[in-house]
Formats: structure tokens, C-alpha cells, sequence
């Protein structure tokens, strides 16, 4: 039609032409979610499927109209399909159907069937809602801006009014309660049970039934109407449409029940044939469609001769059960056939569930091409960056590669190598249809000279491709990075060992996977993304993680050791480890001149750094190493000094702190910070090859005699393990008396624990101390764990003098026998020994006992981290899960993916968390960042002098901020960094004037200008520094803005599932006080991230009102104790007199005074009548007697006698539990010390409501808090709860030492609060906060989430990150957030043409 | 050097709007009170580009970075024109960063922002981070 020119020149064939989409690719923007109708069913099936038997026997063939019938495809690989001719690999498959006799129940759905049910009429089929209320619910659904669980909680409030309505308000009818019947696929309505009216009329009619058959009698009582399929289909039909709407329907209810039953393509369910020729296996789902056939077939007979009722409903049944299990085989209620013993069949509900489903197994995650895997190993000559692969392996990956002009000589050369050659290539592609040329075989040497331009070339892997590796489990984004490729002969993967923490990879046989990327567009989002060097800091922190490990440090450390000096020879020698012969050096002046040129250990790394002089690094540097003596600075005389300047390795043996990982003072740091990665990266490329080739040479190991210790040594261990055992056995003594001082809220034992657990544990440290004192200098284990490459003094210890306590739980060895840890010691033995303390030393050796111990210690950490691992994982998962979609858009807001925002500025500042050089999260390090303006900015004298007054200098620092966009209000950087800076200036102005005042100067005005000139040198703030380091701020500060794109919601839950991983092992307690103990770790973590309503160690902190002393907060603690009757009188007994009996109740008074309670007779009694569960209602019935007399009378008539008996038993029972004063919910409260201002005094209070606790006198309310989250939400608001989410997690992180910036914490309280509830991210959470029905059915509940998106219609826009995946589509995150346009106008290429021709 | 004003944070978004209403002021009065719905109808609407000054980081970001740089030597390597004098580089990659230093690739980034606005940058007006 379109073309009407062409139409005519053509000759005439078609009437219409046929409309062909033309062949673009197409991108699917939604899916649409709805049951289908069974017109629809029948409509899109090729067959109707009516014969059970799958072959036609003789020639095996597919028995026509049979399940496997050929019209619905085929499943082997000579077989053409009948409907479209095209055999297996082309051939989609079709649908064929199966039409049920009967109708039945769609398992998936009777929940809602049952739900629609209860609430229509069961006669006229309209809402049983009174209308005034329909349309209430109508209009709250039509609004477009109800959201989805909104709607859900609607339609719950429909069905909990329409399940009140007895009789419908239209037709009058009486209407019962509609349930499942237990078991079964029945549905019961219960029309007569409260009924009675009717129930007899009902009965009325069985009357003569029942005078001939007595069985009927007894079940005329539980009748109720059977809601069978049928009838069920009839209601629904009778539904109106716009009753449709208000039941939040999509479709028509009558889709819900199975008419019709869509049977699958062949191919989905193949059969395959038995190699013996005889039969073949059949698919579970092929074998049900049997079933179902059967049972239909003998229904349609039933119903055509007419065949017995009993019989029939069985048939029925029968098909019920089959259909169910069609698609889902695992319901419960639903009976298993009794004779199937093997295994569950395949439903379609479980071919989609679970981690080996569709959605996990398939859609979410693939199996790949490109890709390979083998053992690791260490190779330090190659570069960070590198990774190193067999040439084996390098044969059989391939990169396409198009020709060009460029490349056209290399790639002739891979097709003459072919397949067995590296570098070859595997397959020439020519354009045009001419097909793949395999180069195994034939004549190569046509193929390569008949290469063109825009041919493909598959060739091998070569030096310098691009290619991805991972190592499982991938907790964080580094775990899986791109590398350069270098190919090699062997058969292992090898990198750089300064890589190895970021893949958490060791060489014991570990095995790591490689991909590679197939299109240019991949290798360059791979390079520039995943790089190695531009993922050199961790986003947790932003410490450096790829650093130099283990070997390195310790050779590093021996290097720089002062007495190291080299000749010219030597040092020349070593210089050329460093590099591949590829960098000029210039060989610094000796360090010694007479009698010998000497050059020092510290001199290499000053080469290291700045090989020659036209490397324009400099790197300035304090920082401190482990065995820094802690003043003295650069003159330790254990060296722990380190400083840089200007590049200059001037004081200090390097050991971890400055190379290694972890840290963000480091020199990598530094280079990294102040230069460029890439820097950073071939520092650690000198680093690596320096080190490795230096101990080559030097050699570096442990024997037998550096762990054997002095005898020195050994005598004060054991006088140190004596007097240990001495103190212990003091204390256990005490304890047998019992005259041990208690510890703060503990029982005698638990003091004695805590006391000799103490004991015993100094014994290993100090034995620790005196091993790192006494160790020879030399001592290569001492060399270690100095420079911080392995071991810690405690291992040293392990090894020389004292194994030391073994805990198990966090306690010592627990009795596995009756009173003691083993039969080998006497009962209620304490003693160290006796309880798993090891004296021995690995060097000396373990008694049979030690080692028992030992072996106890042990297993717990296995265990522990057996099962911290799933538990963590499973956190990761939910985490990502929930945070997957959260991302930064190009207003600095964050996101998710249905664009519903989360933070306004990301982290408040919006700042990267990857590029923090501060120690807590700050921007950045101000002192290093002045110290490197101080070493390489000039002065610059000034009109004022070198620098001016202090006043006049604070005057300029203010000018000058307000000037660099620091000021206040600044709209450049966030408030907090800005008050910083200022802070950070001012401090130096002090300093200035500090030291202006030592020299004598006056403190308002200058002072002589010589002395003035000195005290502005040693400060060096001029004020052209000033200028300069604010400059240099502002610098630093935009490029640390986080990128629009950038996924921070991933990197934020990676950051908090990683360090799960981490925290195994290790019970932690209050600080001083001993009592309260909290959870920590991987279980609290679990509670906050779940939002737990019930947290197993609620805590407040109560501060107090007024002065604070500790006596307040006696008295407070006094009002907020549960205190109970039990615990406050000296006796509760039953008076039994003739006639009349009573409970007698004295209270304690002495006791009452002394803990300075509020509790008299009369408040006693008030306690009582309050009391729930005794139920006395009657005033007289306690009488309160004397000022610490009561009596209580039991509520039961006098004269029954046998009762009244059971009523004193239970009065006598139930009174000591009576709180008479306090919070029943408060179980404990410890007065203690205040964190916040020193003198006063605050509670610790375990137990909840605090709100009860606030209101509290003596209580300051608005400095009370707790730990439990859900409290704070309840009484405080979503504000408050977010900022006690963030508190928590940091509280579980610090516990570990473990360091996460805040801004991926904050981004985590956001994601539970931002829909203004807390949101745990658990299945229920996340289905609150997601939209996506794809992402959902991919987490967890796979097919309920389905069927509830079919039954409402839910679309879904393919937005979020879990969608993209699935449907195999870029995500609109990272580089997928823009789009890239050609310039047409720009097209001519410029560079082509003469210079002076002009454009 | 007018982007360099223009990029003054996030305060900047919370101005736009009240920017297209004074471009419409002749409209005023009752136009007013259905701006909330003009608004909604408006964001149902697809991509508009968005008048007024630019608001979005004057830095090409990395992953713009990546992308321009990914597909530009897709381009290469099926023979598109190079823009640059070349001096014996054959990988498409190392040419595509050698064009973008000398800001030649003739991309435009098209930057949508939530509300389904967006905003062109030409790789010529944006800045290159030094790293």
C-alpha cells in the first residue's frame, strides 16, 4: 500500500500486500503480566492433544494426537517438525491443548479463588460489601498514584468486610463462611454452621432419607455446600465487570479455573529414546499430560453413557490431583499418589524455582563461551596489571577481529599460523553469507591471501588483549577485574602477588576463572572500569588494596634496615632489579664517601620512586611504622620513623604501614592520591621485582632454631607461668570460701571466671612481649611480624613459650564430663590445667591433655566459619537484592530504578567513597595535602612579610576560603568539609601564634622583624601557600565527586556483605561492665538488617535528669527495675481457718528501704488489682492490714469448696510474680559511668518500652535511647530509627575493627526507611520496596510473585537491574545512563588533509 | 568558561523550574493552577530537551569516558575515518584515547536526567579529568 509505484511495475500476485516488519533490532520496553483465557488457549494451540499414548508401537513413531504428536515440534535431531518443517535447532515448538470434560481448580491460584469467593454471594455473585464502602475502596483504587501494596491492604479490607456480611445486601441470601477444606483442593461454604433457621429446613429435607439409612443422622450436623469447580465457574461468570475492578482483578474470574490446558512444545520436554531401542525416558511433564489425558478421556465416557456419580466424582478428583500437579508438584494439601515412592516429580512451579531454577539457574545467571579456569600461581615479573596465561590456554580462547588497514598484516600472519600455532587464529568469517572458514584444515595459505578489509578473524589470545578474572566467592566488586593479557608457556593462570587480597586468592591450589570480553566496545568499558589500576582502592574505605604483601614487605624491611650499605657494585646490581633494563637511572651521590663509596639500603627507594630526573614524582610522606618507639620522631632508634621528602626515602625501615595494604598513609596511598594510579601501579611493579629478585639472593627462612627459645627466656616463663597459676589458684581459693569480691552485676562464679580468665591470658601476652624483647635481632620470625608481613607476636609466642588458653565459646573448656572438662581431673576442678590452659609451647611440645584442649579450640573455628559463610551469604544476596538498583542520576540524586528518590546527595556531600584520604571518611588529609604544598611551593614574600600577624592571617584564611568556594553557605562543598577546613587553618594560626609567644613576640602586633621572620619560617603558611593549598583543595575536592552512573547502591551493599564474611568467631561484652552483655557480630548485623521487632538484647541507655550523681541513679534504677512481690516480702503463705481461707502477704520492709523502693502495703495492693492474670476485681478482696500486712482473698465463692483449694494454689503461684513496682518489660537496669561527660552518671537498662523509660522521673528523655530499632520507629519516628540503623551497623562494624565509610551505611538506613516504615531487607521488605515483578521473582516466593502479577496485571518496565539482566538489556546504569549521538556534521575527517589546506 | 558558573551543585535543579514558568509569564493567572497537572502531563510525555542553562557536571565522567571511548573504537575497527594523525598505534582502543585527548571523536552525550529532560554535551565542550 505504501508503495503503489513499485506495486504496478510488478507483476499482480497479492491483492493486500503482506506486511513484513522491517529487520531492525527491537527492544522489549515492558511486559505485561495476565492470566490467559482459554479462547486465548485454543486460539494459539496447532493441536488438540487426545490420546494418552506417546507411540504408535511398531515403528515407533509419535502416536497422532498423542502428547508427543509431531504438529508441536520435535526433541530428536532427525525429525521435522510437521507444523513448520524446520527440524530442532530452528524449529520454536508449538503449543498444542488439552479441553477438560470438567473444570478444575488452577492450584496457583485457589488462594485467590477461595478469596473471591468469600467475597461474593454465593447466589447472585455481587460483593457482599454494603455499597457505600465499595465505593469508598473503588475510589482509592482508580487513584493513579496507589501503590502496590497499597492496593493489596485495600483488597484485604474488602475481604475482611465482606466475610462479616451474613446476608447480601442484593438478593437477600443467607451467606456462610468459606474455607478450604482440610487436605484437599475443596472448597467448603459453610452455609448452615451458625444457621440454625435454615439448617433444620435444610435437615428437613434428608428426613426420610434418614429413617432408612441411620448413617445419614450423624453427618446431617457438619453439612455444608461444596464449592466445586463447576459451581465455582458459574459464580464467577455471574460476576459483574465492574465488581472486577473493586476485587483488583485484571482479567475475568472464570480465567482463574482450568477449562482449557495449554499443552507445552515437545522440545521444552524432550523424549528421549533408550540407546537399547526399547522405550525411551520421558519428561515429568510428558508423563502428567498422560495422566491427565487418561482421566479426562474417562470422564468424557462418564459423562457420555452415564456412568455411576461416586465413580465420576472420583475420575474427578482424580484429574484435580493431576492437573495440581502439573504445575505444581510440591503443594501442600495437595496428596502425593501413595504408590509414587520415587522421587518428587518436575512441576512447572519447580522447573522455575530455587538456585538451579529458571530464574537463578537461567535467565539471571549463564553458562559462557570464552572463558577458562586452572590453577593459580605468583609470578612478581609481571606487572600489576598483567595477568599471565598458558599458551593452551590462549589456542583455544579467541578475540574476532574485524580488518583493517591497520591490522591486516598481523592477522594474515595468524590464518597462515592456523589452529596449532600461537599466535594463530581458529576461524576466518567472511561477510556476505560466504560463511566460517575452519582453519584446521584445508589450505590456509588461500585463506590468507584471500583476507580483505572487514573480514573477521577469530584469532588466539595475544599479548596485551583484554580479558576479565575472577575469583569465587566475588563478595566485592574487585573480585573480579581486567587484566592485560601476557601469554606464556605452563599451565597455570600467574599474577602479580600484590593482587592477591583483592581476589582473597592464595596458591594452595587455588583455581581462578578468566572471560573475555568479545567486542571492542566490551574491552574498553572493561579497561577503563575494571582496570587493575583503577581499582587499586577499595570503595569500602578507600584504603589501598592491591599493595605489596608478605615477601615483599620483609624484603623491603631487610633493604632499609640502617646497617645495610652496598657498594657501587652492589648497589648497581640491585637497581637493576627494579626495572627490565627499560628506565634510565641515575645513581644517586654514595650516602658514604671515604674510605669507600657506600650507598645505603634507603637510597633504592629513593630510586624506586624517581628513577631519574625527568620522572616528576614527588612524594612527601610522614608516617609511622609498627615499631615506631613513639617519639623522637625521626631519630627512633628502632628506625619506625618513615618520611619522604621530596621522593627522598630519609628515616625509617619500610614495613607494612607504608607499603602494604589496609591503610590509607601508606606510599601507594599517597602516589596514588597525589599523582595518578597508574604511578601508584609501577612503583608497585619496581617494588615487586626489586623485592622478589633481592631475597632470591639474600634467602629468607625459619628453622628449628629460631623457635627454640633462650634459656633465659624459658626460666621467666616459666616463673611468669607459675606466678599465673599462683594468682589463679589465690582467686579459686577465695571463691571455695567465698570471700571473692564480686564483680559489677555477676555471681561468684562468673567474677572467678572473669578474674582467672584474665590472669591467664596476660600470662600469653606478656610471654609475647618477652619473646619480641629477647629474639634475636635476626630471628626471621621476629623479622616478620615486625615489618608486619606475617605473624604476630602472639604466634611468636605460640611458637616459643606458651600456647596459652584455649576458649571455647569465649569461655574456658567447658565440662564435657560431670563437674570437669575430662575424667583426667578432679570434679569441679578450676584450676588452669585443669580447665585448657596450655603451658607448653608448639616448640616444646603439647601433653596428650594440652592438645585435647587444643583440638577443642580448634574445631570451633571450623565450625564457626562453616556456618558464618552461608549465613553471610545469604545476607549479601538480600543486600544486593535490595540496594541492586540504587544509582546516582545526573542531579546528584540517588535513585532506584522506578525513580523514586533515595537521597537527595548522595552521602550528603556526594562524594565518592572510593576516593577518601582521611582516616574517618574525610575528603581529604589536610596536613599532607599542606605538607606537599609547603615542599613544593615557593614561599612567596609578601608585602606583610613572610607571613603576617596571626590575626591578620586568620583574616586572610577567611578571604581566601570565601574566595576558593569554601566559605560559608558554600554551594561547592558540604558543610561539614568547609568547617573542617576552617578548623584545620585556624589550628595552624594557633600554632603560629603558639610559637610566636615562645620567642618572646607580643601577642596583638608584630614584633622585630628578624624574629618575626624566623617564627613565620617555621610555620610556612605564607600567604601565597594560603593560595595554593586552597587551590589544591578545590582541585582535589571536585575530582573526589561521586560519577552520575556510579551504582552506589551495589558498591554499598558489597561494602557491608564483604566485612560479614569477616566477623567469625569471637563473643564480645559492655566495656566495664561484664554483666551486660550484647549481641555482636554476624547475628546482630542479621537482626538490623532484618529489622527484627524482637532483638535478643534490647539495651537503653538512660541518661539522667539533674546532676547525675550516682545516688539519682540509684533511685532511678529503683523506679525502673521489675520489681516483684516475690522479691520484697519475707512470706506469702495461705491461711486455711474454719470457714474462711485467705493468702496472708508480709512485706519485707528492710529490704524495701535499703534498694530505696517505693513500695508500701497500699501500693502492693493496687499492684495486685492490676494485676492480668489474677483477675481480682473486687477492692475487698485485698485488705491491706498493717503498714507490711496483706490479705488476699481468693476470687471463688466461699462455698465451693473443691475450687477455692485450686484457687489458693494458683494465688500462691501467681503473687510472687505480681511487679509491684517498676516496668514489667525493664528485666535489668546497671548504674554506671556516662560515656558523654565524665562525672556524671548514666543507665544501662536491658528490656524495652522506652517509652514507659522516658517519661520516667528522674529520667532526661531526650538523651535516652535504645538499640532496638523498631522502638525508635514506634516512639521517636523514621528519622530517628534511620539514624539508629546507621549507629548500630557502625556499632557491630567497630566491634571488628572493621572500618566502612558512612556513606554506604547511610545509603543502607535509606533503603529501609525511605518508603517511611522500616523496611527489613528480608522477602517481606523487599516485595514492599520493589516494583519489578521480574526482580522479585528472581529473589525469592519465584512463582507466587508470578501468579499475583498475572492475576492483577502488573506491568513491568524493564528499569531495574535484575529486569535488564533477565531480558538480556543493557541497563539504564553506569555507561548505560546516557546516550552517545554522532556528529554528522563532523564527519570529513580533518587529519587526513594537508595542514595548510585549512577545513 | 560559562559551564564553570553554571556547575554550582545541586542547588541549581531546584531553580529550573520556576525558570520555565517566567518564560511563560504572559500565560500567568490560571494557568497556575493546573501547573501540577501541565507537569505530570508533561512527564508522561517522551524526552524533551531541556532549555535553560546546563546543569549536569562540566567533566566527562568515567563512564562516559568508557563508553565514548568503547564505541568509538568499535567504529575504528570496522574502518570508520580516523580524526587524528596516527603514529604507528593498530589497536582501535589506544586510537579511540588518542582522539579523545585531542577531542576529536564527533560523539554528543546526551544526558537524561530523571524527570526525562536531557541535556547534549559534545565531547569538545567537556573536560577531561587528568588521573
Amino acid at each position: 500500500m505504501a508503495q503503489p509505484n513499485q506495486e504496478e511495475s510488478v507483476a499482480l500476485v497479492l491483492t493486500k500486500q503482506i506486511y513484513e516488519p522491517p529487520e531492525v533490532p527491537k527492544r522489549i520496553r515492558q511486559i505485561t503480566f495476565d492470566v490467559m483465557p482459554p479462547g486465548e488457549m485454543v486460539q494459539v494451540s496447532e493441536m488438540h492433544v487426545s490420546q494418552p499414548k506417546l507411540y504408535k508401537m511398531p515403528d515407533r513413531k509419535p502416536n497422532p494426537d498423542g502428547p508427543l504428536d509431531l504438529r508441536m515440534g520435535v526433541s530428536n535431531k532427525q525429525a521435522l517438525c510437521t507444523t513448520c518443517g524446520h527440524k530442532l535447532q530452528n524449529c520454536t515448538g508449538h503449543f498444542g491443548h488439552v479441553k477438560l470434560q470438567l473444570p478444575v481448580f488452577h492450584i496457583g491460584y485457589h488462594r485467590n479463588t477461595i478469596q473471591i469467593l468469600q467475597c461474593i454471594c454465593k447466589s447472585c455473585s455481587r460483593v457482599l460489601a454494603p455499597d457505600d464502602e465499595q465505593q469508598a475502596i473503588l475510589r482509592r483504587l482508580r487513584r493513579p498514584r496507589t501503590e502496590r501494596f497499597q492496593r493489596v491492604a485495600l483488597f484485604k479490607k474488602l475481604l475482611d468486610r465482606c466475610k462479616k456480611v451474613k446476608i447480601c445486601p442484593h438478593c437477600g441470601e443467607v451467606n456462610g463462611t468459606v474455607k478450604k477444606a482440610t487436605g484437599v483442593l475443596k472448597i467448603i461454604h459453610e452455609r448452615y454452621t451458625k444457621n440454625v433457621d435454615e439448617l433444620n429446613a435444610y435437615k428437613e429435607e434428608f428426613r426420610d432419607a434418614a429413617g432408612y439409612n441411620d448413617q445419614i443422622a450423624p453427618l446431617l450436623n457438619k453439612i455444608g455446600d461444596n464449592l466445586n469447580p463447576l459451581q465455582t465457574l458459574s459464580l464467577f461468570k455471574a460476576i459483574r465487570n465492574e465488581d472486577c475492578e473493586l476485587l483488583d482483578l485484571h482479567g475475568r474470574p472464570e480465567n482463574l479455573l482450568m477449562t482449557q490446558i495449554p499443552v507445552p512444545p515437545v522440545c521444552i520436554r524432550p523424549s528421549v529414546e533408550m540407546d537399547t531401542g526399547a522405550g525411551s525416558n520421558e519428561d515429568d511433564i510428558t508423563m502428567k499430560l498422560v495422566q491427565i489425558i487418561d482421566a479426562n478421556n474417562v470422564i468424557r465416557k462418564a459423562l457420555e453413557d452415564g456412568l455411576p456419580v461416586p465413580n465420576l466424582m472420583e475420575n474427578w478428583d482424580f484429574l484435580q490431583n493431576q492437573c495440581a500437579m502439573f504445575i505444581n508438584s510440591d503443594m501442600p494439601g495437595v496428596r502425593r499418589d501413595p504408590n509414587e515412592i520415587s522421587k518428587p516429580l518436575r512441576g512447572f512451579v519447580q522447573r522455575l524455582k530455587g538456585k538451579q531454577g529458571r530464574f537463578r539457574g537461567n535467565l539471571s545467571g549463564k553458562r559462557v563461551d570464552f572463558s577458562g579456569r586452572t590453577v593459580i600461581s605468583p609470578d612478581p615479573n609481571l606487572s600489576v596489571e598483567e595477568v599471565c596465561i598458558p599458551r593452551l590456554v590462549a589456542m583455544n580462547l579467541t578475540y574476532s577481529e574485524r580488518v583493517t588497514e591497520h591490522n591486516i598484516d598481523a592477522l594474515r600472519t595468524c590464518v597462515l599460523n592456523g589452529m596449532t600455532t600461537w599466535p594463530g587464529a581458529n576461524f576466518v568469517i567472511f561477510p556476505s553469507g560466504k560463511g566460517r572458514w575452519f582453519l584446521k584444515f584445508g589450505d590456509r595459505r588461500s585463506a590468507a591471501s584471500e583476507l580483505r578489509v572487514g573480514d573477521v578473524v577469530e584469532r588466539h589470545l595475544k599479548d596485551g588483549d583484554i580479558v576479565l578474572f575472577n575469583r569465587q566467592p566475588s563478595l566485592h566488586r574487585m573480585s573480579i577485574m581486567a587484566h592485560e593479557v601476557r601469554v606464556q608457556p605452563w599451565r597455570t593462570f600467574r599474577f602479580n602477588e600484590s593482587v592477591c587480597s583483592p581476589y582473597n586468592a592464595d596458591f594452595d591450589g587455588d583455581e581462578m576463572n578468566l572471560h573475555v570480553p568479545q567486542t571492542e566496545e566490551a574491552r574498553a568499558e572493561a579497561i577503563h572500569l575494571m582496570g587493575v589500576t583503577n581499582n587499586l582502592c577499595t570503595p569500602k574505605n578507600g584504603e589501598i588494596l592491591i599493595a605489596a604483601t608478605q615477601d615483599f614487605l620483609t624484603s623491603a624491611f631487610i633493604l632499609t634496615s640502617k646497617d645495610k650499605t652496598y657498594t657501587r657494585a652492589q648497589f648497581s646490581q640491585i637497581c637493576t632489579y627494579m626495572g627490565d633494563a627499560k628506565d634510565h637511572i641515575d645513581l644517586p651521590t654514595p650516602a658514604f664517601l671515604k674510605p669507600l663509596e657506600l650507598w645505603t639500603g634507603k637510597q633504592l627507594f629513593s630510586i624506586l620512586l624517581r628513577p631519574n630526573a625527568q620522572t616528576r614524582i614527588f612524594v612527601n610522606l610522614e608516617t609511622k611504622e609498627k615499631n615506631y618507639c613513639g617519639k623522637t620522631q625521626h631519630m627512633c632508634p628502632r628506625d619506625g620513623w618513615v618520611c619522604f621528602h621530596n621522593s627522598e626515602l630519609v628515616s625509617g625501615r619500610l614495613g607494612k604501614a607504608t607499603l602494604g595494604g589496609g591503610n590509607k598513609a601508606g606510599l601507594f596511598q599517597v602516589l596514588n592520591a597525589d599523582y595518578s594510579p597508574k604511578a601508584a601501579a609501577q612503583c608497585m611493579n619496581r617494588l615487586a621485582k626489586l623485592s622478589a629478585r633481592f631475597i632470591g639472593e639474600r634467602g629468607f627462612s625459619i628453622g628449628i632454631d629460631d623457635v627454640t627459645p633462650a634459656p633465659v627466656l624459658a626460666a621467666d616463663k616459666i616463673k611468669m607461668i607459675n606466678k599465673g597459676y599462683a594468682t589463679a589458684e589465690d582467686f579459686i581459693h577465695q571463691f571455695e570460701q567465698g570471700t571473692l569480691e564480686l564483680q559489677p552485676g555477676c555471681n561468684m562464679e562468673q567474677s572467678l571466671e572473669a578474674l582467672v580468665t584474665g590472669v591467664l591470658n596476660d600470662i600469653r601476652q606478656k610471654a609475647g612481649n618477652l619473646c619480641m624483647e629477647t629474639l634475636h635481632w635476626h630471628n626471621s620470625p621476629l623479622i616478620m611480624s615486625q615489618c608486619g608481613s606475617k605473624g604476630s607476636p602472639i604466634n611468636i609466642a605460640q611458637m616459643v613459650a606458651c600456647v596459652g588458653q584455649q576458649s571455647v565459646g569465649g569461655k574456658r573448656a567447658p565440662n564435657g564430663f560431670k563437674d570437669r572438662s575430662l575424667p583426667h581431673f578432679p570434679r569441679g576442678d578450676k584450676t588452669p590445667a585443669g580447665k585448657g590452659f596450655v603451658g607448653n609451647s608448639f616448640y616444646s611440645g603439647l601433653t596428650p591433655l594440652e592438645f585435647f584442649f587444643h583440638t577443642m579450640g580448634g574445631r570451633e573455628g571450623l565450625v564457626d566459619t562453616a556456618v558464618k559463610t552461608a549465613e553471610t551469604g545469604y545476607m549479601s544476596r538480600r543486600l544486593m537484592k535490595s540496594l541492586e538498583d540504587f544509582h546516582l542520576h545526573y542531579d546528584s540524586t540517588v535513585r532506584n530504578a522506578a525513580n523514586g528518590i533515595v537521597q537527595l546527595k548522595y552521602g550528603d556531600d556526594g562524594l565518592d567513597p572510593v576516593m577518601m584520604e582521611g582516616k574517618d571518611g574525610e575528603p581529604i588529609d589536610l596536613a599532607r595535602a599542606l605538607s606537599v604544598v609547603t615542599a613544593c611551593t615557593a614561599p612567596g614574600v609578601g608585602a606583610e612579610g613572610l607571613v603576617p600577624h596571626p590575626r591578620r592571617l586568620e583574616e586572610l584564611m577567611e578571604e581566601q576560603l570565601q574566595a576558593a568556594g569554601f566559605g560559608r553557605e558554600s554551594t561547592f562543598a558540604s558543610e561539614a568539609f568547609c568547617a573542617s577546613l576552617r578548623k584545620f587553618l585556624l589550628g595552624q594560626a594557633a600554632t603560629l601564634q603558639q610559637k610566636r609567644m615562645r620567642m618572646g613576640l607580643p601577642e596583638k602586633q608584630a614584633g622585630d622583624g628578624l624574629v618575626e621572620l624566623a617564627a613565620g619560617k617555621t610555620s610556612g603558611l605564607t600567604p601565597h601557600r594560603l593560595k595554593a593549598f586552597l587551590a589544591l583543595c578545590r582541585r582535589r575536592y571536585e575530582l573526589k565527586e561521586a560519577e552520575p552512573g556510579a551504582t552506589v547502591g551495589a558498591v554499598g551493599s558489597q561494602s557491608i556483605g564483604e566485612p560479614g564474611t569477616q566477623m567469625t568467631l569471637k563473643t564480645f561484652h559492655f566495656a566495664g561492665v561484664a554483666s551486660m552483655n550484647v549481641t555482636l557480630g554476624v547475628p546482630r548485623l542479621k537482626e538490623i538488617i532484618n529489622a527484627a521487632k524482637n532483638i535478643s538484647t534490647p539495651i537503653m541507655t538512660v541518661k539522667l535528669a539533674g546532676d547525675g550523681s550516682q545516688g539519682a541513679g540509684r533511685l532511678v534504677k529503683a523506679r525502673l527495675e521489675r520489681t516483684q512481690l516475690g522479691q520484697v516480702c519475707k512470706h506469702i503463705k495461705a491461711m486455711l481457718l474454719p470457714g474462711h481461707a485467705h493468702i496472708v502477704v508480709r512485706l519485707d520492709m528492710r529490704r524495701i528501704s535499703k534498694l530505696s523502693l517505693d513500695v508500701t502495703a497500699m501500693t502492693v495492693k493496687l499492684a495486685i488489682m492490676e494485676h492480668p492474670k489474677l483477675k481480682i476485681k473486687d477492692a475487698n478482696a485485698v485488705r491491706v492490714m498493717n503498714h507490711d500486712l496483706l490479705e488476699v482473698d481468693p476470687p471463688v465463692a466461699r462455698e465451693n469448696r473443691k475450687q477455692l483449694l485450686y484457687a489458693l494454689a494458683a494465688l500462691l503461684q501467681e503473687l510472687p510474680k505480681v511487679t509491684v513496682q517498676g516496668l514489667a518489660t525493664v528485666q535489668r537496669a546497671v548504674v554506671k559511668a556516662d560515656s558523654d561527660t565524665p562525672g556524671r552518671w548514666e543507665l544501662g537498662v536491658e528490656g524495652t518500652n522506652l517509652r514507659a523509660v522516658m517519661a520516667m522521673l528522674g529520667v532526661d528523655g531526650e538523651r535516652s535511647a535504645t538499640n532496638n530499632v523498631a522502638e525508635i520507629e514506634k516512639f521517636l519516628g523514621i528519622e530517628a530509627a534511620r539514624k539508629v540503623i546507621i549507629q548500630e551497623i557502625v556499632r557491630v562494624m567497630s566491634a571488628y575493627g572493621i572500618q566502612i565509610d558512612h556513606r554506604h551505611t547511610m545509603l543502607l538506613a535509606d533503603c529501609m526507611t525511605f518508603k517511611g516504615e522500616v523496611l527489613g531487607i528480608t522477602r517481606f521488605g523487599i516485595a514492599k520496596m520493589k516494583d519489578s515483578v521480574l526482580m522479585l521473582a528472581s529473589f525469592e516466593k519465584t512463582t507466587d510473585h508470578l501468579f499475583d502479577a498475572a492475576l492483577h496485571g502488573r506491568t513491568d518496565e524493564i528499569t531495574g537491574v535484575s529486569e535488564s539482566i533477565i531480558m538480556g538489556a543493557p541497563m539504564p546504569t553506569g555507561t548505560g545512563i546516557f546516550k552517545i549521538l554522532q556528529d554528522t556534521e563532523l564527519q570529513a575527517p580533518t587529519a587526513r588533509q594537508a595542514p595548510f589546506l585549512g577545513p | 568558561m560559562a559551564e564553570a558558573e553554571d556547575y554550582v551543585g545541586g542547588d541549581a535543579e531546584w531553580d529550573e523550574p520556576e525558570e520555565e514558568a517566567d518564560a511563560e509569564e504572559i500565560l500567568e493567572g490560571e494557568e497556575a493552577t493546573d501547573a501540577v497537572e501541565g507537569d505530570s502531563a508533561e512527564a508522561q510525555q517522551g524526552p524533551r530537551e531541556n532549555t535553560g542553562p546546563r546543569t549536569t557536571t562540566r567533566y566527562l565522567t568515567k563512564y562516559e569516558k568508557a563508553r565514548v571511548l568503547g564505541t568509538r573504537a568499535l567504529q575504528i575497527s570496522m574502518n570508520a575515518p580516523i580524526m587524528v594523525e596516527l603514529s604507528g598505534e593498530t589497536d582501535p582502543l589506544k586510537i579511540a584515547e588518542k582522539e579523545l585527548r585531542e577531542k576529536k571523536i564527533p560523539f554528543t552525550i546526551r544526558r537524561y536526567l530523571p524527570d526525562k529532560s536531557y541535556e547534549d554535551w559534545s565531547i569538545a565542550d567537556l573536560e577531561i579529568q587528568e588521573r
